[in-house]
């Protein structure tokens, strides 16, 4: 609400890190997050992201979360490259510098590359929350700005502000995404949590409107996973998922791995419709077939006979 | 960890100062928070003015927001003032230790581990939250929105791993010598409160200051004597002016 008011520092502003010592040139804003504003920034010839908050306690809380990905993950290059402070203004601000991820909103990926792109990148988060929850931590704040969509549906998530132990109670999240606003189930950190709020994403992205427009008339005490499983039913572009969102929204996935792997199984279901069919043939049409072999069959043995 | 919350959408009329009563509360380790509720129009200068002052006595933060936001900022100030209260205790420990005014001041690789056993403490430290509704007149049209709010805030508490309780009033009383009324004894999960909100009869008078005293005894009588912390009351304070950064979706 309040974060307009937070002073833009211009392009091309120095931080100086007090402990580390190494120097980082602000080249624009990247985004706000709830505990501080990100800049694109370089340090010598490297890129990379700052984060610049208020709160020491705030932005080291999520520092710790980024280097206990970067100690379990080594096989790749690490998210948290160093934390430290700055004065600027004659105040210290405490700040981090990350991984520069490039990328855009899911939301508005969608837009400008058309919505049948939301199958790979469904996977692709899907598989991102599923290595998040291995490590013991629930992302919890899944929204279209926190989920960056780079070239061919390549996903990364962005904004630690909300990750969560498992088990306890999630420490930042928005409110549509809510698994507990939607009277869905607690709000307690489990890997179900994040996957509802996937849910959640999907609708937002393809049906924006009439989810917010939902959310605005629907009386608290009739909020309920049925009203979401609504929008999806009645939406072509949803429809095809319809199980699978139907399955995160009540709850019925235990892992993010167990999500993916349906969301895979549904999004070349929808690729080939027709052999989806094939899998499944109806009682009636087998028992033809069993009668015209038999009455082949006898019909043979009868010429055969003669 | 004690906290009171009021909601109120106006300026106390009767009995002592709320002012007073919020900063005796606070003596007694019971941090005051306060959301002004109001839909059309304001809280007039007067309003306001009283309900940043009683957040400032009580050591805790005041926003004046519509009912439509009033979930996420009871949720917000809440656990704020969890985080305030242990980041207060624990920089309290850091001076006595380590001669260091807060963790701001360790180096960045020694904050990771202070930092983790304050999230514990924030997540672990049992809770208590005492909810003192304005129950006048003109708050009638928006108690829908404080009930979805106390359930809001119910579910954030049950999520919480430390043990965790609300507790109810609206004022004034029924009777006339009655400040306010306990609505819901502390519970882990206030639910049914519609049944207790359709029977209110709204009056005239706002006694904040006598409600908010007697709440206080309530803590007294149900949790035994409180414990004190040496406290500092600038940093909450501070709080208060920065907590808007983060206000948006925060719990």
């Amino acid at each position: 609400m309040i974060t307009s008011s937070e002073k833009q520092l211009p392009p091309g502003t120095v931080l100086r890190g007090k402990w580390n010592g190494k120097r980082y040139r602000l080249e624009r804003l990247l985004g706000l997050g709830a505990n501080g504003q990100v800049y694109l920034a370089s340090n010598g010839s490297r890129t990379c992201a700052v984060k610049i908050g208020k709160e020491t306690e705030d932005l080291q809380a999520e520092a710790n979360v980024l280097a206990s990905l970067d100690q379990r993950e080594r096989r790749r290059p690490p998210f948290l490259l160093d934390v430290d402070d700055a004065e600027l203004q004659g105040r210290r601000f405490p700040f981090y510098a990350m991984q520069y991820v490039p990328g855009s909103p899911v939301k508005t990926y969608l837009r400008q590359h058309g919505a049948q792109w939301f199958g790979v990148i469904g996977y692709r988060l899907l598989e991102r929350l599923a290595e998040l929850h291995e490590a013991g931590w629930v992302f919890g704040d899944v929204k279209s700005d926190n989920v960056l969509v780079s070239d061919y549906g390549r996903v990364a998530l962005v904004d630690y502000g909300g990750a969560t132990g498992i088990g306890r109670g999630v420490r930042q999240f928005t409110e549509i995404y809510d698994r507990g606003y939607w009277a869905a189930g607690s709000r307690t950190a489990d890997p179900a949590y994040d996957v509802f709020a996937v849910a959640v994403l999907w609708i937002h992205a393809l049906d924006g409107k009439r989810l917010l427009q939902l959310t605005r008339t629907l009386l608290p005490q009739n909020r309920h996973p049925r009203e979401l499983v609504e929008l999806v039913r009645t939406n072509p572009t949803l429809q095809p998922m319809e199980s699978w969102l139907d399955r995160a929204l009540y709850g019925r996935f235990q892992h993010a791995r167990e999500a993916g792997e349906y969301w895979r199984a549904l999004v070349h279901a929808a690729a080939h419709p027709k052999t989806a069919r094939e899998g499944q043939v109806p009682g009636w049409m087998a028992g033809l077939l069993a009668a015209s072999v038999l009455l082949c069959g006898t019909a043979a043995v009868i010429w055969f006979l003669h | 960890m004690n906290q009171i919350l009021l909601i109120t959408d106006g300026g106390s009329n009767v009995g002592e100062s709320p002012v007073i009563a919020a900063a005796q509360a606070y003596a007694e380790g019971i941090t005051v928070n306060v959301a002004g509720v109001v839909d059309d129009g304001s809280v007039g200068e007067q309003g306001a003015v009283e309900i940043a002052e009683i957040a400032r006595a009580g050591g805790g933060m005041s926003r004046i927001v519509s009912t439509r936001l009033l979930s996420q900022t009871v949720q917000m100030m809440t656990r704020q003032t969890v985080q305030g209260t242990i980041r207060q205790a624990v920089n309290q420990e850091l001076r006595q230790l380590l001669g260091v005014e807060s963790v701001a001041e360790l180096p960045p690789a020694k904050r990771a581990e202070v930092v983790r056993v304050m999230e514990d403490l924030s997540e672990n430290s049992p809770l208590r939250v005492a909810l003192l509704i304005d129950a006048s007149g003109s708050m009638k049209p928006k108690l829908a929105a404080v009930e979805e709010a106390i359930r809001d805030l119910g579910l954030s508490l049950q999520a919480r791993k430390g043990e965790s309780a609300v507790a109810v009033f609206h004022f004034p009383g029924e009777l006339s010598n009655e400040a306010c009324m306990l609505d819901l004894d502390w519970t882990d999960a206030p639910s049914r409160l519609g049944a207790i909100f359709a029977k209110l009869r709204m009056k005239g008078t706002t006694p904040t200051g006598p409600a908010l005293l007697r709440v206080v005894e309530f803590f007294r009588e149900t949790c035994g004597k409180i414990n004190t912390e040496p406290q500092q009351p600038t940093t909450l304070i501070k709080r208060d002016d920065n907590g808007g950064v983060r206000s948006d979706y925060v719990v």
